[in-house]
């Protein structure tokens, strides 16, 4: 049979699956290149093709220009040089290697391309120095601090209202750099009313229908824009901001574009990264059943953002819990515990082990709703960060689940795998572990079912572990390991 | 080729790779280079040798197998592996060509390989321009974003010279690949290394003159080819041998001497009879027809064309009048060409051993291979490749007396497979190929599970079918032969050898033809041969597997 499994493998062994391979490597090396790439985020086609015409129009007359003639030009009264060197400026801060940045700074003419940006006569001149400003603003702090410091906030919010779409969405692109910056910059932004008129680009409001009118790469950029100022804390995002910004992306998570509803998702979830009140606004919108919805999508961009929003909410109270319970949470974690990628299976089981801190009643529902045969298979096979949060399920399981759920939790095959992840290196994990089977010693004991438990962890070779960890090195473990034996396995 | 650690050997089961393998070890001998040799006859056994000894050992010489897969890929080894390729199977693996640090080909210089130019089959990372759709992997947005300079036009342009260049790479790759092929005798490689380093020995030159014969009987190579490499070690030969002719008389018993000929293409006739040499020689059978009354009949007149009495026609070549062999060769080739056989004069070498011993290159080809594929067993599998090793060197001559006893069986035992097979019209045309396929229980069946034999066979048949048939377009096919491989395991061996043409370049597609036919049809093959014609498959698998043949290749 050994030879008849190599036949059938060996057939497709051959160079056929060999050229594949190489294939693959190059796949693979691509998809590296892809992911740098990535971080750096893709444009959106609709400014392509904008810039594509405008481009166009004046491809036949590239200009070089030495940094000395853009200086002169730029601060020329000449507005047509004015344009060349703008444009010349853009071209170079856009191109994918190597932007010179800090050049462009040092020409000191950044100031002077903010005052570009009122030139409402002058639209090419506007979206060009607009783009240029952008792209400064992608760099580092010290580079959005130049911008800023500018001029450029007040000038960009005025520019959101541009009879021109091209350079509004440009704004709004600029803005978002700005907003990303951290918290200081996006409440200068909030302080210098950015959120009214952003939010009239995507008006009316109301019917989500209505959104279809809007271009959807410039919706991707308002919603980009938008996540950046629910973004970051110390301090959070202002309350009255906060509520302004809700509605509209909850009507942006409606619409079909699988970059739309990440971006909005991804600001619900910075929303709901806090203190409980800021987590009861969101809950008050009614949007839990739409994120356990989007929980369950295919794309992964989607499932991730939901996923954090989701396990935030599950931080809250026990009401706020079980208003992600009562949307379908337990449904939908299943099939997210063992999801193929590490890090859905990491926040899945975050998410599970929150739940599982709560009252009697939400862990009642949590074994009805099927979680512990995959809290089970996570803890045995799971990538080792998501076992490590899996243990941390158990641990809140045993403290608060009532001494029948313990038992149903024991029956489920829970104690196999915690056990074999005694063996793990990280104390702090080891040290749950213990918490966890001195409180399921708790439940036996008041079952009178100590010595089954005994005999249990023996069978399943969990004495010699917990023995071997009273020679650990860390002397909380120690103890702890110590103080099982002693009070459970010292009789004989 | 300086080593300090311990060298892993692996050695395919031919005669060229024996010979480069007795040259590397007189080398190792030299230089006392510790070495293990391993004998592999296919991809399982190369990689489980392998997988057995990567802890041990840093260098691997691979020795006619390995230089036509993408071995990193296939064997996995750690970055501090080394494989040193000396093989004659062509094309090599595009990988293997560019890769500088792991894998060393040995490859004769001049040898025209054909390989891709690098940059028409492998794209440097910089140039691997972003496809901007990518998925992402769900990670948070990134803070900041600068808008590029790209516009849609340069990228789908980007785009579609990328598409282009797969495409171009594609078809770059299937031309490379397309048909499997031999290079210069690894012998020969290697005893143009021993010869680079001063250290070539007059052994070492008969076993490089072996590995190229074996390529020349085994039909690897094109005549062109041979005729060339016959006339660079014939270089060789006179400056190893000219001072031995002043002084032919004093040769000792110990004493070797090689020198170029121009034979008789007659197998092993000075060890058998003269009669039964051209019985069994392929060339001299399909030309006479030997397999009908009338071809007997025609062996007959020619036999009294060149007046030589049956009697001494039929006896030890050895016990043969003198008288008779001294203008043997003339009057064989006058009338030979009155018959049709214009070929019957080859260029090749003969060495002799003292005084009394005397072979040809062939001679020791055919004994060689066959100690390696004898069917009799004897010990374990490795018994064979050890005894046929031996036999290469010139203190075993009961080896190759064994050797060539054997050798005659196999011959006699193909051509009456070939005689049988022709009579009752056993090859069949199936439209783009010839296929004949042997029955469990034909005599000698056995001999013909192994590659080698059965090679020979699918030779020596497709040479006599293109004589014997009147259909001008069964000329020009390649032939399919099966053989019942294992019985037990409802398994034949197949082997595809490419059309018997005059100009034939010697180019075998069935390699890649079989692949793509098992793929398609989910046949249970066995692609274990270094050499990709040669297939293991499942019995009841044949017929599916020659139907999609057929359609692939119609």
């Amino acid at each position: 049979s050994e030879r008849m499994r190599k036949f059938k493998n060996k057939g497709k062994d051959a160079a056929a699956l060999r050229r594949q391979r190489v294939e693959v490597n190059i796949e693979l090396r691509k998809a590296k290149k892809d992911e740098q790439i990535l971080k750096r985020r893709s444009i959106s086609f609709r400014l392509m093709d904008e810039s594509l015409s405008l481009g166009e129009e004046r491809r036949n007359e590239i200009i070089q220009l030495s940094l000395e003639e853009i200086v002169e030009a730029v601060n020329g009264s000449n507005t047509e040089l004015q344009l060349q060197a703008t444009q010349a400026t853009r071209r170079m801060l856009s191109r994918q290697k190597d932007p010179p940045i800090n050049q462009i700074i040092e020409l000191g003419i950044i100031p002077r391309l903010v005052e570009f940006l009122t030139h409402a006569d002058n639209a090419p001149l506007q979206f060009e120095a607009a783009w240029a400003l952008t792209n400064i603003a992608s760099g580092t702090s010290d580079h959005t601090k130049v911008v800023v410091e500018g001029g450029a906030i007040p000038a960009f919010i005025s520019l959101l209202s541009s009879p021109h779409m091209h350079i509004s969405e440009q704004s709004v692109w600029a803005l978002g750099n700005i907003a990303g910056d951290g918290p200081l910059y996006r409440d200068a932004l909030i302080n210098c009313n950015v959120i009214p008129p952003l939010l009239a680009l995507v008006s009316p409001v109301t019917p989500v229908n209505n959104l279809h009118f809007l271009d959807v790469g410039f919706l991707r950029n308002i919603t980009w824009t938008l996540s950046n100022l629910c973004r970051n804390k110390n301090p959070y995002p202002p309350l009255d901001a906060v509520k302004k910004m809700l509605p509209v992306l909850i009507c942006l998570m409606e619409h079909e574009d699988k970059d739309i509803i990440s971006d909005s998702c991804w600001a619900v979830s910075y929303l709901t990264d806090g203190s409980n009140d800021r987590i009861q606004i969101v809950v008050d919108t009614g949007i839990l059943p739409r994120l356990v919805q989007l929980m369950a999508s295919p794309e992964l961009i989607i499932m991730t953002p939901a996923l954090r929003a989701i396990g935030n909410v599950v931080t809250g109270t026990d009401e706020q819990t079980q208003a992600a319970i009562d949307a379908g949470v337990l449904a939908v974690l299943p099939c997210l515990l063992r999801h193929a990628k590490p890090t859905i299976q990491k926040e899945a089981a975050w998410t599970l082990s929150n739940i599982a801190a709560g009252p009697c009643q939400q862990i009642q529902q949590l074994i009805t709703c099927g979680l512990l045969p995959p809290l089970v298979e996570l803890l045995d096979k799971g990538d080792f960060k998501a076992q490590k949060e899996a243990v941390w399920a158990v641990a809140n399981f045993t403290t608060g689940g009532t001494v029948e759920q313990v038992v149903e939790l024991v029956q489920s095959g829970v104690l196999k795998p915690l056990l074999n992840l005694l063996l793990a290196k990280d104390s702090k994990t080891i040290l749950v572990i213990l918490d966890t089977i001195s409180n399921l010693f708790l439940a036996a004991e008041k079952l009178g079912e100590t010595e089954r438990l005994c005999l249990l962890v023996e069978e399943l070779d969990g004495l010699e572990k917990i023995e071997a960890l009273q020679t650990h090195d860390n002397n909380m473990v120690y103890r702890a390991a110590l103080n099982i034996i002693e009070k459970y396995f010292s009789g004989e | 080729l300086l080593f300090l650690q311990r060298v892993l050997l692996l050695v395919a089961s031919d005669v060229d790779a024996l010979c480069a393998c007795k040259i590397l070890q007189a080398l190792f001998q030299c230089d006392h280079v510790q070495y293990t040799l391993v004998p592999v006859s296919g991809w399982q056994e190369l990689e489980t040798a392998f997988l057995e000894h990567k802890d041990q050992f840093k260098y691997f010489v691979l020795i006619n197998c390995g230089a036509n897969v993408d071995l990193l890929e296939i064997l996995q080894p750690e970055e501090d592996t080394f494989f040193f390729v000396c093989d004659s199977h062509r094309p090599i693996n595009v990988v293997n060509v560019y890769n500088d640090t792991q894998i060393k080909l040995l490859v004769k210089q001049d040898d025209d390989l054909d390989v891709p130019a690098y940059d028409d089959i492998f794209r440097d990372e910089e140039d691997e321009e972003e496809d901007s759709e990518n998925e992402s992997d769900g990670s948070e947005p990134t803070e900041k974003r600068r808008r590029f300079e790209e516009d849609v036009i340069e990228r789908t342009m980007k785009r579609r010279q990328r598409r282009e260049w797969e495409a171009r790479r594609r078809e770059i790759l299937f031309d490379y690949e397309q048909y499997e092929y031999h290079g210069t005798s690894s012998a020969m490689v290697m005893f143009d290394l021993a010869w680079i380093m001063s250290k070539d020995l007059n052994d070492m030159l008969w076993w490089a003159i072996v590995g190229l014969t074996d390529q020349w009987v085994q039909d690897k190579i094109t005549q062109m080819k041979y005729v060339t490499d016959i006339g660079i070690l014939q270089r060789h030969v006179s400056r190893h041998n000219h001072r031995n002719e002043d002084e032919e008389n004093s040769l000792s018993i110990d004493c070797m001497r090689i020198a170029f000929e121009y034979d008789l293409r007659l197998a092993l006739y000075q060890h058998w009879s003269l009669y039964e040499s051209l019985c069994n020689t392929s060339y001299t059978s399909a030309s006479l027809k030997l397999w009908s009354v009338q071809g007997q009949k025609r062996l007959q007149e020619f036999l009294a064309d060149m007046g030589l009495p049956l009697k001494q026609v039929k006896q030890k070549f050895n016990s043969m009048d003198m008288s008779l062999k001294e203008n043997l060769r003339e009057m064989i080739e006058e009338s030979a060409n009155k018959f049709g056989m214009k070929d019957l004069r080859v260029q090749t070498f003969s060495i002799h051993f003292g005084f009394k011993n005397k072979f040809s290159a062939s001679d020791i080809v055919y004994a060689t291979a066959s100690l390696m594929e004898n069917i009799e067993k004897e010990g374990p599998e490795t018994t064979n490749f050890i005894k046929a090793l031996d036999s290469l060197s010139r203190g075993n001559l009961d080896k190759l007396h064994q050797g060539l006893d054997l050798a005659k069986k196999q011959l006699r035992a193909i051509q009456q497979t070939v005689a049988s097979c022709i009579c009752t019209n056993l090859v069949i045309s199936q439209g783009p190929f010839l296929y004949c396929s042997l029955m469990e229980g034909t005599p000698d069946v056995k001999l013909f599970s192994k590659p080698v034999s059965l090679c020979l066979l699918s030779k020596y048949l497709l040479k006599s079918f293109v004589c014997s048939t009147k259909n001008k377009r069964c000329k020009l096919l390649p032939l399919i032969m099966a053989a019942p491989m294992d019985v037990e395991q409802g398994t034949v061996i197949m082997v595809g050898i490419p059309p018997e043409t005059e100009s034939s370049d010697k180019k075998n597609f069935f390699g890649r033809a079989f692949e793509k036919a098992a793929d398609s049809t989910n046949s249970r093959t066995l692609h274990n041969h270094f050499d990709m014609s040669i297939i293991e498959l499942k019995t009841e698998d044949r017929s599916k597997f020659l139907d999609a043949l057929i359609s692939l290749l119609s």
